[in-house]
């Protein structure tokens, strides 16, 4: 996709940015400058009586704790660049989305954590691997640089995507249990009588991307091209990676939806292909 | 053909079966009678594997209800749910699938034989399941029963939204078929019918 060597594509950088490589650091007061605009927001908040202030106060403060420690550990990560550390943490990472997927889609991380992780690990593992090997072309695939923040987009969108997916599935059928039985009969094939439950899951998890692709770059600059051009990069090198990246969340979030559903079937059903109650964390919904 | 022994089940802290027990011979005709919410869809649940006893057993040709012979099981038993509850498609579209997945071919001729038994034109097939009436929904759910021809029906109130004429045509073809058949009903037209003789099995 990138039509340079590695070298070449680093000497070029280099040669466009000069010696301002990276962005400039931003001082810790003119960062937390920005809290001052809270202050009427938190006001506003208060006179309109939307009592949206603590978690406000602490969904923010959460931001910066979290991101501290991130970027603690991301300083340490990157400096020992080690093949089996970055391993050891992308794999507590699908650890962390399992968790935050199972409980966003009301389900029980006990019965389903197996089925999940592995349906995230395996379309993450040949993607991330195939970005760093053949699109980007680096020598080690295990560099930190890469591996770390690649695998944490792909992770974050198949995060979003997986939730939909095994949401609108399982609450499907749930809602829907007697028209689901009455086509188990009818059909006497659990695959039939579940199509139409997978089909509308997998399009409604899997149309929001599509979408984004449609409209990217016409009102807002994508993320991750900001953060390129404000280190350095050209707009070109930018926009190629995210296309890149686009392609490739796209890929990982449509795999990994279609194995969480199908890994997790054999769990969800029993024997005789009704759905068991007990996958789901509390009964009111 | 069917049998319950000793069948045992609680829901919801509230006793469905004690002790219960039925046997239902091949081709025979039974009538189940008694107030609504004792348990007698429950009945066909279990045969269907929808439910699970929690003591006793059901049999189905002298077979236990397994996971191994679920499929063959319910191949061989058609369910008339009391709702009806197909899924939303167009009636043509469903009719299809159903017929590819059970692997028949319908015949033409025995098909507008059908409609014309049951009132149904065939503009009906363009509509969607859930702009059916509940009259109508009937009349398709057995339309589809009569056309998939399996051995042993189970019918849920199977005319209660049909008017008086039709019941009394409906349940006169459905007992002259060579099946065995179940039916909870309320309609008289049942309980008078010839066919049902004596095994009428009234619900405590």
């Amino acid at each position: 996709m990138i039509p340079y060597g590695n070298n070449t594509r680093l000497l070029i950088i280099e040669l466009d940015s000069g010696h301002k490589m990276g962005a400039q650091d931003l001082n810790i007061f003119s960062l937390a400058s920005l809290l001052i605009f809270l202050l009427p927001i938190l006001y506003i908040n208060h006179r309109l009586r939307l009592s949206i202030n603590k978690t406000l106060a602490i969904s923010i403060t959460r931001m910066c704790v979290q991101l501290g420690f991130v970027g603690l550990y991301l300083e340490f990560l990157f400096k020992f660049n080690s093949p089996v550390l970055n391993t050891v943490y992308l794999l507590i990472m699908i650890t962390i989305a399992c968790q935050s997927i199972l409980r966003s889609s009301n389900l029980k991380f006990k019965k389903l954590f197996a089925p999940v992780f592995f349906s995230l690990l395996i379309p993450f593992v040949v993607i991330l691997f195939f970005f760093n090997a053949v699109v980007v072309d680096i020598d080690n695939l295990f560099e930190a640089k890469y591996l770390i923040p690649i695998g944490g987009m792909l992770l974050g969108n198949c995060l979003r995507s997986i939730i939909i997916g095994l949401n609108r599935f399982y609450s499907g059928i749930k809602k829907d249990e007697k028209v689901y039985l009455y086509s188990i009969s009818l059909f006497n094939s659990r695959i039939q009588a579940l199509k139409p439950y997978f089909k509308d899951a997998f399009l409604s998890a899997i149309t929001p991307t599509i979408a984004s692709m449609a409209t990217i770059g016409l009102v807002a600059l994508p993320g991750m091209m900001t953060g390129q051009i404000l280190g350095g990069s050209i707009p070109m090198v930018a926009i190629k990676y995210q296309v890149a990246i686009m392609c490739s969340i796209f890929y990982t979030e449509y795999f990994s939806t279609i194995l969480s559903i199908i890994f997790s079937l054999n769990v969800a059903f029993n024997d005789f292909d009704v759905l068991k109650k007990d996958i789901f964390l509390s009964k009111e919904k | 053909m069917i049998e319950f022994k000793s069948a045992y089940l609680t829901r919801n802290k509230k006793t469905i079966f004690d002790n219960f027990d039925l046997q239902v011979r091949e081709n025979e005709k039974i009538l189940l009678q008694g107030k609504s919410g004792t348990g007698k869809t429950t009945l066909f649940k279990l045969l269907l594997g929808f439910e699970t006893l929690d003591k006793g057993r059901v049999t189905f040709n002298g077979h236990r209800i397994l996971k191994e012979n679920i499929k063959k099981i319910r191949q061989h038993i058609f369910y008339l749910s009391q709702d009806i509850d197909l899924k939303n498609e167009t009636i043509k579209i469903l009719l299809d699938e159903i017929w590819e997945t059970n692997q028949i071919k319908p015949d033409p001729e025995k098909f507008s034989d059908l409609l014309a038994l049951l009132d149904l034109n065939t503009q009906i097939l363009n509509q969607n399941t859930n702009k059916l009436s509940g009259g109508e929904r009937q009349r398709v759910g057995l339309l589809i029963c009569f056309m998939l021809d399996r051995t042993v029906w189970l019918l849920d109130e199977p005319t209660s939204a049909l008017e008086e004429t039709m019941k009394k045509k409906i349940a006169d073809y459905i007992l002259h078929q060579n099946k065995t058949i179940v039916v909870i009903s309320h309609d008289t037209v049942w309980k008078q019918h010839p066919a049902i003789n004596n095994r009428i099995r009234q619900w405590a």
